[in-house]
């Protein structure tokens, strides 16, 4: 008998600029056992917030952040990273300029 | 934001796209104008467009910073955008990225529902429902040449999009660094059209391909004439590309961007040539150049513009462009945010707007 599979929940904090495209709301909770898939599901519930963080080719847009709880993925094993069940992850645009 | 209301028919609308959001500017006289911004703040909008075929709906290419870029539109000038349902997005399998986008190009009279975009990496966009959904061009982009196309400091960018308003099957678009190219099947296929214009960084100074066009225009009433600003001259073509005659004559430098006609004196350019080094006005004198005879002589215009040791003015290619009013009004947007007007074909000149980010783009509308 198979045991019944629980895809981990995460909870993502949004960047003001990205708010709108999720109904203005500053977290959402979703499903995913890596950031990958995370994205996935975030882009199932607000259309187009993928290409917002991805390029077409999927990889992560140069000027985004993406922390798993205090880890930034590019440190980890990126859009690979394994998420846990009630994890917290924070999009943030980098510090770029001055 | 913007209010429309104030929008009359007749009244002439400029959009000024900058480094840092959209604004508008209006005016029923050309003399007294009001500015407001119109959105997308802390964008970089390289090209604004009002598109009055059917109706009234405002194109911005927004090249965000951060998190993408966008082909957005507005059907209340600037007050709420829309995302197209089918942006433009490559293929995942294509490997290529969208930078920018360049251009937003409204299609013919004829076919009120088709806009063209241009973007970097060079590839032509269309929609056929107003820009709801895009596709690309695949003739340009199976072109049996790209592998060696490269960019030019802004990048591989399709920035000039003229589709012929004489034939639906002819279209030129001019791509830095490749040159100019035209198609006589609808897309299917395209041509170089750059015999005779130079490229002086080359070790082949008139390649079939690899010149810097900066800005192209056509003649209204003379489908097979053309003018193009080139990063190494200014030239004219009689034959709808097949070859270019420099048109430089005593300008002051072969370099600069943009380029605007007058629709109703069409033999009348306006250039702005800068020192190719600090891509500023060369000298002192912050001038417009106009030709009113198709490129045979050129008067440097000044009156109304600024001058002195701590004047240092660029424009961008698509920060000059015409009014169709008679006479028609020119506007000049400058990559330090100031923006002259002329209501007088060039003759005198104002500041309509100051302190505004970096202008990318300047376009005009007289409303309908």
């Amino acid at each position: 008998m198979d045991l019944p599979v629980t895809i981990p929940n995460a909870t993502v904090s949004l960047p003001n600029a990205l708010r709108a495209r999720a109904g203005n709301r500053r977290t959402v909770v979703v499903n995913g056992s890596t950031i990958r898939e995370i994205i996935a599901a975030l882009d199932h519930d607000f259309p187009g917030l993928r290409f917002n963080l991805c390029y077409e080719t999927g990889e992560l847009r140069s000027y985004v952040n993406i922390f798993l709880d205090r880890e930034n993925i590019r440190y980890l094993d990126g859009l690979d990273t394994p998420v846990r069940n009630g994890a917290t992850i924070h999009i943030l645009q980098s510090v770029a300029g001055g | 934001m913007s209010n429309n209301h104030t929008y009359q028919p007749g009244s002439v609308l400029v959009l000024v796209g900058t480094k840092r959001g959209l604004f508008l500017l209006n005016s029923r006289d050309r003399e007294i104008w009001n500015v407001e911004a119109a959105g997308l703040p802390g964008h970089r909008v390289y090209h604004a467009i009002l598109d009055q075929r059917d109706g009234r709906r405002l194109f911005a290419a927004d090249n965000g910073d951060f998190f993408g870029v966008f082909l957005r539109y507005s059907d209340d000038f600037g007050q709420s955008w829309h995302e197209p349902e089918q942006g433009i997005q490559f293929p995942e399998s294509s490997g290529l990225k969208l930078n920018n986008i360049w251009v937003i190009e409204p299609g013919r009279p004829g076919e009120p529902g088709t806009v063209y975009a241009g973007v970097d990496p060079a590839s032509l966009w269309i929609s056929t429902d107003g820009g709801v959904t895009w596709n690309f061009n695949a003739g340009l982009a199976d072109h049996p040449t790209r592998e060696r196309w490269e960019p030019g400091a802004g990048g591989l960018c399709l920035h000039t999009i003229i589709p012929d308003p004489s034939n639906a099957s002819r279209m030129w678009i001019g791509i830095s660094a490749v040159g100019c190219m035209r198609t006589d099947d609808a897309g299917r296929s395209w041509v170089f059209a750059n015999k005779n214009t130079r490229a002086d960084f080359s070790p082949i100074k008139y390649p079939e391909f690899g010149q810097c066009i900066h800005r192209l225009v056509q003649h209204p009433t003379r489908p097979d004439v053309l003018y193009q600003q080139n990063h190494c001259g200014i030239y004219k073509t009689t034959n709808a590309g097949e070859d270019w005659i420099d048109i430089q004559q005593d300008l002051p430098s072969q370099f600069g961007f943009p380029i605007a006609l007058d629709v109703h004196q069409p033999d009348t350019v306006f250039v702005v040539v800068e020192d190719p080094d600090g891509r500023n006005n060369v000298g002192k004198q912050f001038t417009i150049y106009r030709t009113e005879n198709g490129g045979e002589q050129w008067q440097p215009l000044t009156k109304g513009l600024p001058g002195g040791s701590g004047v240092r003015l660029g424009v961008l290619r698509h920060a000059m462009c015409t009014d169709t009013n008679d006479p028609c009004g020119v506007y000049v947007g400058t990559n330090t945010g100031q923006l002259f007007a002329s209501h007088d074909r060039g003759d005198s000149w104002q500041l309509i707007a100051d302190f505004l980010p970096p202008i990318y783009s300047v376009t005009a509308a007289v409303l309908v």
